[in-house]
Formats: C-alpha cells, sequence, structure tokens
C-alpha cells in the first residue's frame, strides 16, 4: 500500500488483528483497508498509542479529546476541555490509559469508566512512559526531571528523578530496570531506578525524537544522528561504561524515527529525507522500503511478525510494505 | 534543508498589559487579507474570536545546558508550534501574543536555538504595542516594559489621541533613545496598516539594508515622524531630542525650546536615565574580517545577557560584499550579503541595544577592528 493522506503522519502503528493503522494531522484516523474515522472532527491528532485491548488506536487531539477509534467507530475516552493533548500512553498489563495537557496528567481504566486520576505537575508534561511489566507505574518527562506516578493512587507527590534542563522524551526498559529520557539539548539522560544512578547518554548532533528498545531490553536504538544510535543494555550497569554504534549510518541528513520488536533484533530506521530501512543487527543487512526522498518520515512501525513495515512522513505520503524473512 | 521562503512566518505581539495588543490581534484575525495566522496567546479568553486556530499556552521559560546563560528558551512554545506543524497547510503564519509581563528574548531564542522550530519556521518580527498614556510611568517602575521597547523591530505608539502632541514627541525621544531602530507608529485603538507588522523580516540577513539610527524614522511630516540631526530643517522653535538637552551639538543652534519640553516633562526628566538604550558606531577604514569576528564574539559571550538586539553592515577589507549581522543576546548570526554598488559609500557601522552599554568601550573596540 501507498497512498498520500494529504495531511501530516502523526503516528503509524498495527493493532492486534494486524491491521496497518494511521493517525493524521487532520483529525482523522485512517486504517490500512481504506476505513477512515473521523476522530477529531476539525481538529489535529498529536499524539497516539495502541489501545490496551490490542484493537484500534487511542489519539490525543489539539480538540482536547482522547479518542479511541476502532473500524466500528470512534469512542470518547477523556477529555481536557480548551487544551491540546500532548502526549497519550497505555498499558495492556494495567489496562489503563494517561494523557497529558499542559501541566496536568489524567489516568483512565478502561474497564472503569468512572476512574480517573489527576496528577499535577509544575511543568508542562512532555511524554508520558509506563512500567511495562506492570502498567502500574508512570513515568512523565517535564522540567528539570522525570516524574514517577503511582497510576492508581489519587493522592501522592511523586518521586522526581532529578536532572536540569527539558526533557522532552521517554523509554522505559522492558525490565522496569532503566528509564531513559531525551532532552531538549540533543542529548539523552539515563536513570537506573535501583539506586537511581544517572547515567549521560550524550554526543547527539540533533533532538532525540524515537527511542525504543528491542531484543530484550539488551538494546536501545534511537534516532537523532545520522544513523541508528544503539546502546547496549545487557549486564548490571545498562549502558554505563560501554559505548554506543551507530547502523544504518548515512551522513545525507538524520534518523527521525527507528521502530523495533521487543524480541527480536529487527531495526526499521526512517531518515529525515524520506528513506526507509530495515536491517536485522545480528547480520548488519540493511532491506531497502523506501528510497524515495520526500518529506523527513514521521510514523514508523513494524508488524508483530516483523513481516510488515508501516510509514508515514509529514507531508502525508504513507505506505505498508512487506519484509523479507529477515 | 528548508529554505527562508517555505518557513512560516512568526511574529510576536509583546506590550504591556492594556496597551492594545489584542486589539490589534483581533484586526489581524478579522480584516481581509487573505491569509490564515494561527495565534497562540498566553491570555487566553480575551479575544473573544471563535476560531480553532487560535491556542492558549502557558509561558514557560526554560534554561538550556549548554553553558550559553542567557539561553533561555520558551518551552512551551517548542511544544505548540511542533503541534501546529501537524496542521500544515491549514495556516500561512503564526502570531505570538506574549503576557504583559513577558521578557521576548526568550520568544525570539527559540526561533534559533531549537532546531526542530528552525527546520520549520522563522522569526520574522516583533512588535511591541505601547500605552502612550501610561508608557512613562511603565518605563520608570518596569524593567519589562523598557526590555520590550528595547527589543522591538517596531512600535506601535496607541492611545495617541490621549496625549498632546509636546508629550508625545518627547515620549517618542525616549523610546528613539531606548531603540534607535524601530519605526514607530503613532496610533489610535491599534489603527496601524497590517503591514507594517506583517512581513517586516526583523531578524532577516538579506533584509538588513541601511543601519542608520534613523534610518526607520517615518518621514518628515508623516506622523511619528521624530526630528533629529539628520533632518536637515528647521525644528520650529518647538521641538527637542529629549535627550542631551543643553548641550551644544556641532556648534550649531537647533532652536530648542528646552523649557518647553521639561514643563511637559516635568518630574519624569529625573527618571531619564533608562537602564535601556541604543549605541550607533560607525567606521569609515574597512575591518579586518578576523579582528571583527573575534570582537563580536569575545563582546556577545561577555555581555551577551545584557545585549538584547545588535545589527551591523561591515565594509570588510578585501571583500566585494557586504557582511551584515544580527544578534539576540549571545545568538549571533552573519553572512555575506549583496555586494557594494558603485557608487555607494562604503562603511561600516552597528547598533546595539541593551543595558549599561558603554559607548566610549564600545567604539574603542569597534575601531581597533580596522584593517592595517
Amino acid at each position: 500500500m501507498n497512498v498520500n493522506f494529504e495531511a501530516y503522519v502523526t503516528a503509524a502503528l498495527f493493532d492486534s488483528s494486524t491491521r496497518a493503522i494511521f493517525a493524521l494531522g487532520d483529525g482523522t484516523v485512517r486504517f490500512e483497508d481504506g476505513t477512515t474515522i473521523d476522530a477529531h472532527p476539525n481538529g489535529s491528532v498529536q499524539c497516539a498509542c495502541a489501545h490496551p485491548s490490542g484493537e484500534g488506536i487511542v489519539t490525543g487531539g489539539d480538540d482536547g479529546r482522547v479518542m479511541w477509534s476502532r473500524p466500528s467507530g470512534p469512542e470518547l475516552i477523556g477529555e481536557i476541555k480548551g487544551r491540546w493533548i500532548d502526549s497519550v500512553a497505555s498499558s495492556a498489563a494495567s489496562g489503563l490509559i494517561a494523557f497529558a495537557a499542559g501541566k496536568e496528567l489524567r489516568v483512565r481504566d478502561v474497564a472503569d469508566p468512572a476512574f480517573e486520576r489527576v496528577f499535577k505537575h509544575d511543568a508542562s508534561v512532555s511524554d508520558i512512559a509506563f512500567e511495562p511489566k506492570s502498567g502500574k507505574r508512570l513515568a512523565t518527562a517535564t522540567y528539570g526531571g522525570v516524574a514517577l506516578w503511582y497510576a492508581r493512587v489519587a493522592e501522592q507527590k511523586p518521586q522526581m528523578l532529578k536532572w536540569a534542563g527539558s526533557h522532552v522524551g521517554l523509554a522505559w526498559a522492558p525490565d522496569g530496570r532503566y528509564i531513559v529520557s531525551s532532552m531538549q539539548e540533543g542529548q539523552l539522560h539515563g536513570w537506573r531506578l535501583s539506586d537511581v544512578k544517572n547515567m549521560q547518554m550524550g554526543g547527539y548532533p540533533a533532538k532525540v525524537k524515537s527511542m525504543t528498545f528491542l531484543f530484550n531490553g539488551m538494546i536501545m536504538a534511537t534516532s537523532g544522528s545520522n544513523g541508528a544510535v544503539v546502546w547496549p543494555f545487557g549486564g548490571g550497569n545498562g549502558p554505563m561504561g560501554k559505548q554506543a554504534s551507530e547502523v544504518a549510518y548515512d551522513e545525507a541528513g538524520f534518523t527521525s524515527r527507528v521502530a523495533a520488536l521487543p524480541t527480536r533484533t529487527l531495526l526499521a530506521v526512517g531518515r529525515d529525507d524520506g528513506r526507509i530501512g530495515v536491517m536485522n543487527l545480528q547480520e548488519n543487512r540493511m532491506e531497502k522500503v523506501r528510497e524515495e526522498r520526500g518529506a523527513p518520515i514521521s510514523a514508523l512501525a513494524l508488524s508483530a511478525d516483523g513481516g510488515r513495515v508501516a510509514w508515514g512522513d509529514e507531508d502525508g505520503n504513507a505506505g505498508v510494505a512487506g519484509l523479507p524473512l529477515m | 534543508m528548508s529554505d527562508t521562503a517555505s518557513l512560516i512566518p512568526v511574529t510576536v505581539l509583546t506590550g504591556y498589559l492594556g496597551a492594545g495588543k489584542t486589539t490589534l490581534l483581533n484586526r489581524i484575525l478579522t480584516e481581509d487579507h487573505g491569509k490564515k495566522y494561527a495565534v497562540i496567546v498566553n491570555e487566553f479568553g480575551e479575544i473573544g474570536i471563535d476560531n480553532e486556530l487560535i491556542i492558549g499556552a502557558d509561558e514557560e521559560v526554560f534554561e538550556m545546558n549548554n553553558g550559553c546563560v542567557c539561553c533561555t528558551v520558551r518551552g512551551d512554545l517548542i511544544r505548540v508550534v511542533a503541534g501546529l506543524m501537524k496542521r500544515k497547510g491549514k495556516f500561512d503564519a503564526i502570531i505570538i501574543e506574549t503576557t504583559g509581563l513577558a521578557d521576548p528574548g526568550p520568544v525570539a531564542q527559540t526561533f534559533f536555538v531549537d532546531d526542530e522550530l528552525k527546520a520549520k519556521a522563522r522569526l520574522d518580527s516583533v512588535t511591541t504595542v505601547v500605552d502612550a498614556k501610561h508608557i512613562l510611568l511603565r518605563l520608570s517602575d518596569s524593567k519589562e516594559a523598557r526590555e520590550q521597547i528595547a527589543f522591538a523591530d517596531q512600535i506601535v505608539l496607541n492611545k495617541a489621541d490621549l496625549v498632546s502632541p509636546e508629550d508625545m514627541r518627547m515620549i517618542e525621544a525616549r523610546i528613539r533613545r531606548m531603540n534607535p531602530l524601530a519605526p514607530i507608529h503613532r496610533a489610535t485603538r491599534s489603527n496601524v496598516p497590517l503591514s507594517a507588522i506583517l512581513g517586516r523580516g526583523g531578524f532577516d540577513l538579506e533584509r538588513i539594508v541601511e543601519l542608520e539610527p534613523d534610518f526607520l524614522n517615518p518621514a518628515h511630516g508623516e506622523a511619528g515622524h521624530v526630528h533629529d540631526e539628520h533632518c536637515g530643517h528647521d525644528h520650529h522653535g518647538h521641538d527637542h531630542h529629549g535627550d542631551d538637552h543643553g548641550h551644544d551639538h556641532h556648534g550649531h543652534d537647533h532652536g530648542h525650546d528646552h523649557d518647553h519640553g521639561h514643563d511637559h516633562s516635568g518630574n519624569v526628566a529625573a527618571t531619564y536615565d533608562d537602564d535601556i538604550k541604543g549605541v550607533s558606531l560607525r567606521l569609515d577604514r574597512p575591518v579586518d574580517a578576523q579582528a571583527v569576528t573575534k570582537w563580536l564574539n569575545d563582546l556577545l559571550a561577555e555581555q551577551g545577557p545584557d545585549i538584547l538586539r545588535a545589527k551591523g553592515i561591515l565594509d570588510v577589507k578585501g571583500e566585494d560584499k557586504r557582511l551584515v549581522f544580527q544578534a539576540v543576546h549571545m545568538i549571533l548570526e552573519g553572512d555575506l550579503q549583496r555586494e557594494w554598488r558603485t557608487g555607494e559609500e562604503r562603511y561600516s557601522r552597528m547598533v546595539f541595544i541593551g543595558r549599561n552599554l558603554d559607548e566610549a568601550k564600545l567604539r574603542a573596540g569597534f575601531e581597533a577592528t580596522a584593517a592595517a
């Protein structure tokens, strides 16, 4: 499949039915079979994630709404009136969905429509990540550090992981032991949660907009350089004292998106010139998915079986491509 | 990378509470100019126009971890502008309205520091709306009001109908002393032509054409014109410069009526030593490229927090093109512009607007960059 949606592609993902789903800057959600859901009429999708059930997609809009879209239609999950939903995350393990507008974070439970938690921050929340194993805790990226919350507890003071500067993106290692944030200055900052040990992971020429753990949490891959930057997270010390390496290096521009699968060594790499490749880190072999140049890749996902890749760019070009056995 | 033409222009609207920003914004949103503006406001709900392209943002000033002490950015703007880009094609330009107490510095620096924004948007200019009736009081008691004037690419001097012509001239002279580059547009209920505010290219190196302290002064006879040394005409006996009272200007008499001016300024004259002022430098010998670059870099590194804006056109020895630069605090941008034209007077000039500027030291530093 290759289409032009004529709107910024905010997100792409495969749901549990192995359907590719795209969420767009014109407020719509597009399913690979052509089904269109107008999730945010007159609005735009600012952020998106999978639904805890695995079916469909959850989107946050500049209309202040969080919507769950399936081919049967949209459903309202939550709303912060008059604000933009800047980030949204979900946990299949706990069935929770968290979303943020400005300094406010809200948590909803898909099994209990009456459940809602509101967590206030001193500065705006830029990203949200659930603890991957249980989904009972969540982390928010904000100015001055990362806040850790118990997702279901109504009254609490968050644990602050402090580090000066503006934190804009988050990744939580699958074993729950490390949190990595992406910073405004083109560097990462990580914490080992057991002893809150700081890890500075720098050297990026651009802001890191995309981070993903793969290979059972042994590796974290990121965008923000000429290639995909690969950090070793095996052993007891994570990346501390080890060197990052760079794969899929190309001096023409930077990588803008990476995508991977939790247990495998497949890594999809999207670039700011529109090109896309998928490689198996164990074989160091690159499969070219898109060689045509265009707008920066803004959305990228691999299907659970590693057989397909879905992508979208800032100009609305999008596609789903089959991959050979890698 | 993106060429300038494809970048979304961003206009910053600043000014003290009640100066008339909202009136101006309403005009921009409702007048028939064929363009669609996305508007980022800090005082939400005042506009009274329902439009999905009006976005509320809470001012959040972030320090950068890059060793640049004055390098603060507006985190809210980074997020909102990046979010707006997802609606690409739905609007032609962005207007940012700041709160009355906002420092325009971080707003401007955001568009030079964040790579993502730089790739999509360009800062067009900063307009400061001033309430002529209350400005003298504001200048005395508010650091923000002074900085907003100093930072401006153009100034809308509102409520002109509420102030006597004599006071108006004194106000303009004082504004001009702080910011000699920004044209002053007298207005009533923000009735300035929108072309005086939008699409100005205030940070565009290509558009640094002339740099005379009075260069953007409206033509003599037009509203808002401020008489000064460069007018070369009779001062009607009632005009005054507002500064340098009682000095002998190069030995010729301007026919100032100082008493007249002081009658109107009254107690204001006592608070006339604004911490912010504009300093204009000129050098008729070509400068040495390396020396002048080093001097500028050192100066901005040392005094960047105090230097709000700077612009210059340099005649570099051995170079046929004009070297132009502009700076916001420590962020310096320079480039070779067009060639010097035949018959054009070749000389270097620069203007600094900032706090605690030592004019003599700046002049000596600049003159020391003259090529051997």
